[in-house]
């Protein structure tokens, strides 16, 4: 059921990484540098660090430090070159870097599951292949199957965590009434007034025209959340859900102006990747086989 | 029974390494999970601890709701809209909670002041004496500062002031969005 290689969990790395890394890269710290420290509210285990460490950490050279340490760690990460060691230099600044957005404006969830992801392949051996450590042979080869699939199902556990709590949470919060024909619409047009939303779409004004069919689309989401977990132990209702979760997340852009980016990357976890490589190989395999086939005199003879 | 003979037997075949890699993901699953349910069990967020509560509690037609809007008003006498993503993109999807918590000091309600909020809190005396968005000013200072950045010198388009334009959905229906409240106006 699930990918049990070297190879699945060092793909997954890659992905995850990948990601933090291309965030990194895209983000503007030095914008980020301007914001006053004043504004912060430090959450949670920010709340240890020093007003002094934050005053020079929002500076121009505090943040292309930062920068400049993101982007080398999470290259090597990504890369998986010295993996043990960088995949925890990675988890720790994501963290902190996380920590520092948070402590500005919300605590989006976002990226949370893919921190989440982080701490799993800093102590699992997640560069023991599809990575530079394995091509210069610094990887230990003698290892369990279990060594490998266990964080990937681990992974996939997490993912259906998120979803089946989410909707538990929404059922004690608010109860029945999150089934209100108000609940969307009102929800959804809130999000879509302001210009301080990633997008600025308007298709949240069109939904009060369809109110009365709402409370069924909810519950159909509410249902779907608390069936996530059925990905991780039926392969024929995972792409099922998963196609699903696609879809969710992507129209809550332009309903919502909310988007869930990289919560949705992180279903590669589910991807069997060790079929998905064995059939690129049986790919490049058979073409030769043919041409060969067609090629080769004796068999043009014996046919 | 059968799987505990089965469990029970594995781990007395397995070498040492195995039973070593067993016990460090068992750890690493408690570390994640335990957390994980605490924090769901008391609806709370505590980072990186984190309770998915995305819109736990739905919209409620009848609670009225405040939003800002960001403009800038150019050399040339334009008014325009500015979106606040395109200046801080690092903070995705936390711009908008970033001035609502700004314009309701909440800065100046954690149990550790930033010196120069506790300096500012002095100068007021309380709390209550602050005005609404006593730092919004600086951050829209900020915010005009990346933009003009960006904007060459000579550009028609960089703007000689930032400001928030603050307006409410006073709600109960689906019509008047835009009642306006209140405006802070930065010069650059």
């Amino acid at each position: 059921m699930v990918p049990a290689t070297p190879y699945a969990l060092g793909v997954v790395r890659f992905f995850v990484h990948g990601i933090f890394l291309f965030d990194s890269v895209a983000d503007s710290y030095s914008a980020l540098a301007t914001l006053p420290p004043t504004i912060l509210r430090p959450t949670g285990i920010m709340k240890f660090l020093p007003w002094s460490f934050f005053d020079a950490l929002q500076t121009q050279g505090g943040m292309l430090t930062l920068k400049t340490l993101m982007v080398v760690s999470l290259l090597l990460s990504t890369a998986g070159f010295l993996t043990v060691i960088s995949t925890k230099t990675s988890l720790l600044l994501v963290l902190f870097y996380q920590g520092l957005l948070r402590s500005f404006g919300h605590f989006n969830h976002d990226e949370m599951i893919a921190v989440y992801f982080l701490v799993v392949l800093a102590f699992t051996p997640c560069g023991d292949a599809f990575s530079i450590d394995k091509r210069l042979g610094r990887t230990k080869q003698q290892r369990p199957a279990f060594a490998y699939a266990y964080p990937i199902l681990l992974m996939q556990l997490l993912l259906a965590w998120v979803y089946f709590s989410s909707a538990l949470i929404k059922l004690r919060v608010a109860g029945w009434k999150y089934l209100s024909p108000d609940n969307l619409p009102a929800l959804a047009i809130f999000h879509s007034l302001d210009n301080l939303h990633d997008t600025a779409f308007r298709a949240a004004f069109w939904l009060p025209q369809v109110r009365e069919y709402l409370p069924y689309f909810v519950g159909f989401i509410l249902i779907w959340e608390l069936l996530f977990p059925l990905a991780v132990f039926f392969r024929r209702l995972r792409w099922l859900i998963l196609w699903i979760g696609v879809v969710f997340h992507i129209a809550t852009v332009p309903l919502m102006n909310i988007g869930f980016p990289h919560q949705l990357l992180m279903y590669c976890v589910f991807v069997d990747w060790d079929r998905r490589r064995f059939l690129t190989r049986s790919k490049q395999v058979l073409p030769c086989f043919v041409d060969q086939h067609r090629c080769d005199p004796t068999t043009v003879a014996k046919s | 029974m059968s799987i505990i003979s089965k469990l029970t037997n594995s781990w007395a075949h397995a070498d040492d390494a195995t039973k070593r890699l067993v016990i460090k993901y068992a750890i690493l699953t408690a570390a994640l999970f335990l957390p994980l349910f605490w924090a769901f069990l008391a609806v709370r967020n505590l980072y990186p601890v984190t309770a998915w509560n995305v819109m736990m509690a739905g919209g409620d037609l009848e609670r009225g709701r405040s939003y800002c809007i960001l403009r800038g008003e150019t050399i040339s006498g334009e008014t325009i809209d500015v979106a606040a993503i395109q200046l801080t993109n690092a903070l995705y999807s936390r711009n908008w909670t970033m001035v609502n918590a700004t314009i309701d000091n909440q800065a100046f309600k954690l149990k550790s002041l930033h010196p120069q909020n506790e300096a500012m809190l002095r100068q007021f005396g309380s709390i209550e004496n602050l005005p609404p968005g006593a730092r919004i000013p600086d951050l829209l200072q900020a915010w005009g500062e990346i933009y003009n950045k960006r904007e060459p010198e000579s550009s028609p388009m960089r703007l000689k002031a930032i400001r928030l334009d603050m307006y409410r959905w006073e709600s109960g229906r689906y019509a008047d969005y835009d009642k306006f409240i209140e405006s802070w106006r930065k010069e650059l």
